[in-house]
């Protein structure tokens, strides 16, 4: 990434730190929670786990194995980088040695919990939080970088759509989007699916089945470029779509729009999924937007794939250059499982559609791969 | 995240496998005198849970939890509308939906008849999400709950030939996918692009690249964000995932003339080779003929591959017998030199055998 957005976030990082009155913050992460990390030091671990430590003026990093310190050293010359295989242990003594009170440990939820029991540990809470504000109340410059990964999410499901056959096994299909996507150098993409008719209920990773005639195809696809997902979710028909299919179709693309249109400074997350789930419990659907059937009607996009929830219980206001992706996804008893999602970026008197991506429910050719 | 192929091929590694490692587990938990054995899962952490029941999170957590006398029981904070998925490619008891994974253990702890207070392990105890295990300790008591990693380290190696197999296939998945790259690839992207058809197709379930783009001037292995232009000579290593079971394959390439110290350096990686699947980790000298430095790696833990050995020092000792993937440079006068592939070490008068995808 550039090192103006590196520097941006790092003098941030550090005026929050001095307004906590922290003097040291150490931030873990692995694989799988890696946006913290990637916040504070712009490092995402391949393999093990990772231990940084930020002060005022410096910054070093600890490893496990010695490829992740040649690579990361190799990618950020001027990181200090050390490997260790009792990473957590040395990372541990090393925290048993500094002033608890003057130091932030997160995430909170991640941590390994052998640093998480040090007397560092008692913070963590706070220190999670100061890191999550500064993660969704975005730059400007964060802002942009998840617009730029929207393209790729948009021209990433033209791929897929085209892909889409008939016959065709569903991880065959992600195949082709995965190798479409590492031409435009996406190291990492977020993407479930589902294919079938009525009785799929949900999306879930590519399986061996076959692509048939009819299926709905269902899709999450959320390429991250320079560390910020963004986030696409469509539905298409192998063929034409039916009355049904269509008429069902109807209450996604409703609840979209009555969503975004409440994504605007001062609304809260919870404004935006209530305006979702209150156009299908106008249709006599309100079932089908409770947790039996779905899980959420949006969520925070930047660093994490599955920023804060859009759900009628989370009171998180929106402001300028937050962004998120609103979407409606469930089951309806009549088509079966639909998803509909755009990724939007708050502005100062609104919003702003990120997706260029067509809403309408659209068809592949129904011809054989 | 996981977006391949994840499935179990009950043909490829029958339940009965799955069964027996278990069994072997609980020999180990009886032993140590521990009332259950709990195991955490993320795809950072996906190794310990994938070999007892074939299951690995495509996203999310879970903690699965052995007991004596039942079958092993899934803690998922996964969306109960994926329980399905779950059971099609996992081999276990129960699944339950946990969002809170310590809560979820201890309401079956309960539920088991499991005594509160008694002895429980958790395989890599001191990399537990905090969320996970401070209210677990809060509630069963800090002092009852052990690292049982090496518990599981102990019968987690020598590999059976059910494992060796699908090593070899996620092997042979590599190799098919580097023959297949062009000669003329320029960049990292269209090297990546081809990689990535290829291994997917196959049915991979993951792929991680690292290569180092120019090894004229670094040999550094880095993960590939963005593109880069590829020099002369590269080095690109693949760390592939078939149904669960990960190999790496490293190799250097050179798209003219092959440098001076190239054949030298294979030929010093092809004899340690030979002498580990012969040997062991032990007949290996600390700097075998035209290599600079190595690494051996095997599964033994949460990890899907962990340090065993370096060529300075020795962190885990691996039996004969175990599925391990060897690593090594070679600084050279005109630049770096890097390659690396599976096997099964020998040693204690058993052999191994270098695997060939």
């Amino acid at each position: 990434m550039s090192a103006k957005l590196r520097d941006e976030r790092g003098t941030r990082l550090r005026a929050a730190m001095e307004r906590a009155g922290l003097d040291l913050l150490v931030v873990t992460g692995n694989a799988w929670r890696s946006d913290y990390l990637r916040y504070a030091l712009d490092v995402t671990p391949m393999e093990g786990q990772a231990v940084a430590f930020v002060t005022a003026d410096d910054a070093w990093l600890m490893v496990e194995t010695p490829a992740e310190a040649e690579r990361i050293a190799a990618e950020q010359p001027g990181l200090k980088v050390e490997w260790s295989t009792d990473l957590l242990v040395r990372a541990r003594h090393a925290l048993d040695a500094v002033r608890p009170e003057r130091t932030g440990l997160a995430p909170a939820h991640s941590t390994p919990v052998l640093l998480a029991r040090s007397a560092a540990g008692a913070g963590m809470q706070a220190a999670t939080a100061m890191l999550d504000g500064l993660m969704v109340r975005k730059t400007a410059a964060e802002a942009d970088r998840v617009e730029q990964a929207v393209r790729l999410a948009d021209e990433g499901y033209e791929v897929f759509r085209a892909a889409a056959r008939v016959g065709k096994r569903e991880f065959e299909l992600v195949g082709e989007l995965e190798a479409w996507l590492r031409t435009q150098g996406c190291p990492e993409n977020f993407m479930i699916m589902g294919s079938g008719g009525k009785e799929v209920r949900t999306m879930r990773p590519p399986g061996e089945r076959r692509l048939a005639e009819g299926d709905l195809v269902t899709t999450e696809l959320t390429p991250c470029l320079e560390g910020y997902y963004a986030q696409i979710c469509r539905t298409l028909v192998l063929g034409a779509p039916t009355r049904e299919q269509l008429d069902s179709y109807q209450v996604y693309l409703d609840a979209l729009e009555a969503g975004i249109a409440e994504v605007k400074p001062g609304n809260t997350h919870g404004d935006v999924a209530r305006a979702q789930n209150d156009v299908f419990r106008r249709h006599g659907l309100g079932e089908y937007v409770t947790s039996k059937y779905t899980r959420v009607r949006g969520h925070g996009m930047g660093l994490y794939v599955d920023g804060p929830h859009v759900l009628e219980d989370v009171d998180l206001v929106l402001e300028p250059d937050m962004t998120l992706v609103v979407h409606p996804n469930t089951y309806h008893p009549v088509a079966g499982y639909i998803v509909l999602g755009d990724t939007v970026r708050v502005t100062a008197s609104g919003c702003k559609v990120l997706t260029r991506t067509p809403r309408e429910l659209r068809s592949a050719p129904a011809g054989l791969a | 995240m996981r977006r391949g192929l994840m499935s179990w091929s009950r043909e490829e590694l029958p339940a009965s496998v799955l069964d027996e490692r278990v069994a072997r587990l609980r020999a180990g938990m009886n032993r140590e005198g521990l009332a259950a054995v709990l195991a955490y899962t993320s795809f950072a952490e996906p190794a310990a849970v994938h070999w007892l029941s074939n299951f690995t999170p495509y996203w999310s957590e879970a903690m699965l939890v052995v007991l004596p006398d039942e079958a092993p029981i899934l803690l998922a904070s996964l969306t109960p509308r994926v329980h399905g998925w779950i059971r099609e490619v996992s081999h276990l008891g129960e699944v339950v939906s946990a969002p809170k994974l310590a809560q979820g253990v201890l309401d079956m702890l309960a539920a088991k008849g499991v005594q509160s207070g008694s002895r429980l392990g958790v395989i890599g105890l001191d990399s537990l999400p905090a969320a996970v295990a401070l209210p677990l300790m809060k509630a069963w008591g800090t002092a009852a709950i052990v690292d049982a990693a090496s518990l599981f380290a102990s019968v987690r190696q020598p590999c059976g030939k059910e494992e060796l197999a699908l090593a070899d296939r996620a092997l042979g998945i590599a190799r098919h996918a580097v023959a297949g790259v062009p000669g003329d690839v320029r960049n990292t992207s269209a090297l990546a692009a081809a990689i990535e058809a290829s291994v997917r197709a196959a049915g991979a379930e993951e792929v991680l690249y690292r290569v180092a783009p120019d090894l004229s001037r670094s040999g550094a292995l880095r993960r590939l964000e963005g593109e880069f232009p590829l020099g002369p000579a590269y080095a690109l290593e693949l760390s592939v995932a078939y149904k669960g079971h990960w190999i790496r394959l490293g190799s250097s390439r050179a798209r003219g003339e092959t440098p001076a110290g190239w054949e030298a350096a294979q030929a010093g990686f092809a004899g340690s080779l030979a002498r580990l699947a012969e040997e062991g980790a032990d007949g290996l000298s600390a700097a075998p003929a035209g290599l600079s430095r190595w690494t051996l790696e095997s599964c033994l833990g949460v990890q899907p591959l962990t340090l065993a050995r370096t060529d300075e020092q020795e962190f885990a000792r691996l039996p004969p017998g175990s599925l391990a993937v060897f690593s090594a440079h070679a600084a050279l006068d005109g630049g770096h030199w890097y390659q690396s592939a599976p096997l099964t070490l020998g040693g204690g008068g058993q052999r191994g055998q270098v695997l060939r995808g």
